[in-house]
């Protein structure tokens, strides 16, 4: 029963963040909004027996990722920023049809899905969240996917530095 | 370990997740301001987080954890170049709106 109240909050405060964050007009208080979904997020994923991966997302996401958005509103400062004008105004009837359109569908699928037990309570699982787990599972099976990982979080590094040089050039200085 | 366990089934956790994921498609597309535009992309990525642990939880197997994972670094790795591209247009002085940056040469 206990698990039930933590998920009922968990996913409320994850989708009320979640509205904040697209209805929010500054972006400091968006990405604060962020980290409220992220966090919600990483409880969601504690209940589903996955403490590395919610450990992860607390550190990498809530952490590091967050960290640099709001480094970079913070050296933008605060400004007029762009708002839904009156030229994206009548495309905007198409992008509220096409999430309609999702939602149905979801909808659908989830109320006539087959799949054996997906509506019951889930069974006990196995040692499947542990770092032992995940790291065998990453050394032994996706060799290959973590060796891409690395080299696009490379190909960022240079790709950012590119771009920092390009933009202090186009600035003319330095 | 075969004993039931009193728990939340898997198609709520889909639920959530195909909310967020439908909240985090329509932040991108009303959007204009590219900053506005990653936070909702980082919604886009959590649910498909959310998804795949959740999928992982179902089938007993470890995969998912490592392809949320994956996820996570390929949504730092976006939000570098994104930001670095961001502040870029910033230092030219031009409007942060996806709208007015249509043109790749300039």
């Amino acid at each position: 029963m206990a698990e039930q109240i933590v998920f009922g909050f968990a996913a409320a405060s994850t989708l009320v963040s979640a509205v904040l964050v697209i209805t929010l007009r500054q972006p400091f208080r968006a990405t604060v909004a962020l980290i409220g979904a992220l966090l919600s997020v990483a409880v969601l994923f504690l209940l589903l027996a996955a403490p590395f991966v919610a450990v992860i997302q607390v550190i990498v996401y809530a952490g590091a990722i967050v960290v640099l958005f709001l480094f970079v509103i913070a050296y933008l400062g605060e400004r007029p920023v762009a708002e839904i004008g009156d030229r994206l105004g009548r495309y905007q009837v198409f992008a509220w049809l096409a999430v309609i359109g999702l939602a149905i569908q979801g909808v659908v699928v989830l109320a006539t899905t087959q799949l054996p037990g997906v509506r019951e309570d889930p069974r006990a699982v196995d040692d499947i969240g542990s770092p032992e787990a995940i790291g065998r599972s990453f050394i032994d099976t996706y060799i290959v996917p973590f060796e891409a990982t690395s080299l696009a979080l490379l190909v960022a590094a240079v790709g950012a530095v590119l771009l920092a040089k390009r933009a202090v050039r186009a600035e003319g200085g330095r | 370990m075969t004993e039931t366990v009193e728990g939340v089934p898997l198609v709520l956790y889909l639920a959530v997740s195909g909310a967020l994921f439908l909240l985090g498609l329509l932040g991108v597309m009303i959007r204009r301001n590219p900053l506005l535009m990653l936070l909702a992309i980082e919604l886009l990525l959590n649910s498909a987080n959310l998804a795949l642990v959740g999928f992982s939880r179902y089938w007993n197997v470890s995969d998912g954890h490592v392809f949320a994972l994956v996820v996570m670094v390929v949504a730092a790795t976006e939000v570098v170049i994104g930001l670095g591209l961001v502040v870029a247009v910033f230092r030219q002085r031009l409007a942060l709106d996806v709208d007015e940056l249509s043109r790749l040469k300039g």
